[in-house]
């Protein structure tokens, strides 16, 4: 039922309120698209929970061993590839010595991604088997990680090419996760860096630094654990965003930079279309008032 | 836009349903034939460069990707038969993934490689390292295997309490393994980590921190608040009901910024998505 003007038309705001939802679709699409056809950027501040990121990895010391764990699949790849591209090339440049992993059966895949187009193309000099490994995936969510708080190589007892850990000069001492000067998980989810605090820091809360990325829908759960159990977090592409902006500011590429800058492309669609949506809601609740106060809502 | 929702019979409804199904054929019949322009033109150059080869089926995977992407993305529109044939090939090759997934990850290392090492080692993994101890080996693997059968038992006409012996293992032992890793890291951590000085100074200078000290006395205010809200033993009113109303207003902040995020990533994942039509399909950007 539409509320009427004085000439018999539906008002501007009865015609608001039931408006085809579609138009709606196509306004967030053109939102979300035009940005990436002008190639919009906008400026990104880095955040604390982005520097205290970027300072855990710093603080390491030069040369150390961290394990960086791929909790995720391609469905969750927009938000933290960027964020994992930038890991690793952070963790390369800074000297540290990177041991792969995935807790999610094609994390191992989207880690071979981040090897091949950031670790091997921004620091070709890196060897495999003492400069970084590649673990791969493991069934068993939280239990890998409890049995590798205690016993790595019963968990892992070859790497993704077969090679025993004995073998691999980089993890042939490891033991357990206290070996590692930091872990940081990637995360989408179940297991991940929950799982992480829980079954990993918990055990051994003094030994490592423990960081971690996650997908928007994920942070409300892990916010609690920043910043004591958590060093540092990236929170969704906008943390990946301000991370980039540290990462590239102290270790600059000088060729295929934008590897390293695709936090920040996906953030010109996201204020466009936040801007879209706080005036639909704005829209939305004016003309719910205004068709309460005449009667008229449904 | 009109609203094609109408379930008003006759032939006013008929009409527009046959001009859709000429649009969606349509559709089909040009996506196909620029499809099919866009194969053979690799396809030609294969022949000139052998490295073409690569990008004839890199071509094919990006077109089938982009049907995929713009076949859900129709939904949006109203349903149709793109839209069908996209879920029912998302649905099955995800049911096929984790089915096959499940068998090389789990079951094969696992259990057939420990109940049978060198069989396994010659048809399926010929980097299995040999164990120092097959007989325990063995032994052991034979306990979820017969577990695994009973668990199974459930799907035969007889016998299905059989299932809830290994149903009562599995509840018991992840029990068991998150409890205490959820006192430790959840209840005691986290209480340690609310329990904290409400006026913050900063540690280089030592000055007085006002927002340190607004974040100190918020989060507490909020712990003990909600903690209220879900208190009920005594009545929500007084001190203790404006306690409450309290925490339910924290609880709304919570829930709106956890929507925040959530929108953030799903526009994320919409961006993602058209940088790849834009770029790698269409290679406008």
């Amino acid at each position: 039922m539409h509320e009427h003007n004085g000439s018999g038309s539906p008002s501007f705001l009865a015609r608001l309120g039931g408006i085809d939802r579609r138009w709606i679709f196509l306004a967030m699409g053109l939102s979300i698209a035009l940005p990436i056809l002008l190639k919009l950027r906008f400026p990104e501040y880095p955040g604390p929970m982005a520097k205290a990121t970027f300072d855990a990895i710093e603080s390491v010391p030069e040369g150390s061993t961290v394990l960086v764990a791929f909790d995720y699949d391609p469905a969750s790849a927009a938000e933290l590839q960027p964020m994992a591209n930038a890991m690793v090339h952070h963790c390369a440049s800074r000297g540290h010595k990177i041991v792969f992993m995935a807790l999610w059966p094609l994390g191992r895949q989207l880690a071979d991604k981040a090897i091949e187009e950031v670790l091997l193309e921004f620091h070709p000099g890196l060897r495999y088997g003492t400069d970084y490994v590649q673990l791969g995936y493991q069934a068993g969510n939280e239990g890998v990680i409890k049995l590798m708080a205690t016993n790595v190589p019963e968990q892992y007892k070859t790497d993704t090419k077969g090679t025993p850990l004995a073998s691999l000069p980089l993890v042939a001492q490891i033991k357990s996760t206290a070996d590692f000067a930091l872990i940081a998980s990637i995360s989408a989810g179940y297991p991940g860096a929950k799982e992480w605090v829980q079954f990993a820091e918990s055990a051994n809360p003094e030994a490592f630094k423990l960081v971690c990325g996650s997908t928007g829908v994920q942070v409300s759960q892990l916010l609690p654990y920043y910043p004591k159990q958590l060093d540092g977090m990236l929170v969704a592409v906008k943390g990946a965003a301000e991370y980039e902006m540290l990462v590239e500011g102290k270790y600059p590429v000088e060729k295929n930079a934008e590897r390293l800058g695709q936090g920040r492309v996906r953030m010109g669609p996201q204020l466009v279309a936040h801007m879209l949506m706080i005036g639909l809601i704005i829209l939305g609740n004016i003309a719910m008032v205004a068709g309460r106060s005449r009667g008229g809502a449904r | 836009m009109s609203d094609h929702g109408s379930n008003e019979p006759g032939p006013q409804v008929q009409a527009p349903r046959k001009s859709y199904r000429f649009l969606w054929l349509s559709l089909a019949v040009l996506g196909l034939s620029v499809f099919a322009l866009r194969t053979a033109s690799a396809a030609q150059a294969q022949g000139a460069d052998p490295a073409a080869a690569q990008d004839l089926w890199k071509t094919i995977g990006i077109w089938c990707a982009a049907f995929m992407t713009l076949g859900i993305l129709s939904f949006l529109y109203k349903d149709n038969p793109f839209y069908k044939v996209c879920e029912s090939i998302l649905i099955g090759v995800s049911a096929a993934y984790w089915m096959v997934n499940g068998f090389w990850s789990t079951l094969v290392p696992n259990l057939f490689a420990k109940l049978a090492p060198t069989t396994v080692r010659e048809i399926a993994l010929p980097d299995l390292p040999v164990s120092a101890t097959p007989g325990t080996d063995m032994a052991l693997a034979f306990v979820p295997l017969v577990l695994g059968f009973m668990l199974l038992w459930r799907l035969a006409p007889r016998g299905g309490w059989i299932a809830v012996w290994p149903l009562a293992f599995i509840i018991g032992t992840t029990a068991g393994m998150r409890l205490v890793a959820s006192i430790e890291a959840d209840l005691l951590a986290q209480t340690v980590a609310t329990v904290r000085p409400l006026v913050a100074f900063d540690k280089a200078t030592e000055a007085f921190d006002f927002w340190a000290t607004v974040g100190a006395v918020t989060s507490v205010a909020g712990v003990l608040s909600v903690l209220t809200y879900f208190f009920f033993s005594v009545e929500h009113k007084g001190a203790v009901g404006a306690t409450a109303r309290l925490g339910v207003w924290f609880l709304m902040i919570t829930f709106g910024s956890a929507f925040g995020l959530t929108v953030m990533g799903r526009i994320t994942l919409l961006a993602q998505r058209f940088e790849f039509l834009f770029k790698e399909w269409l290679g406008i950007v």
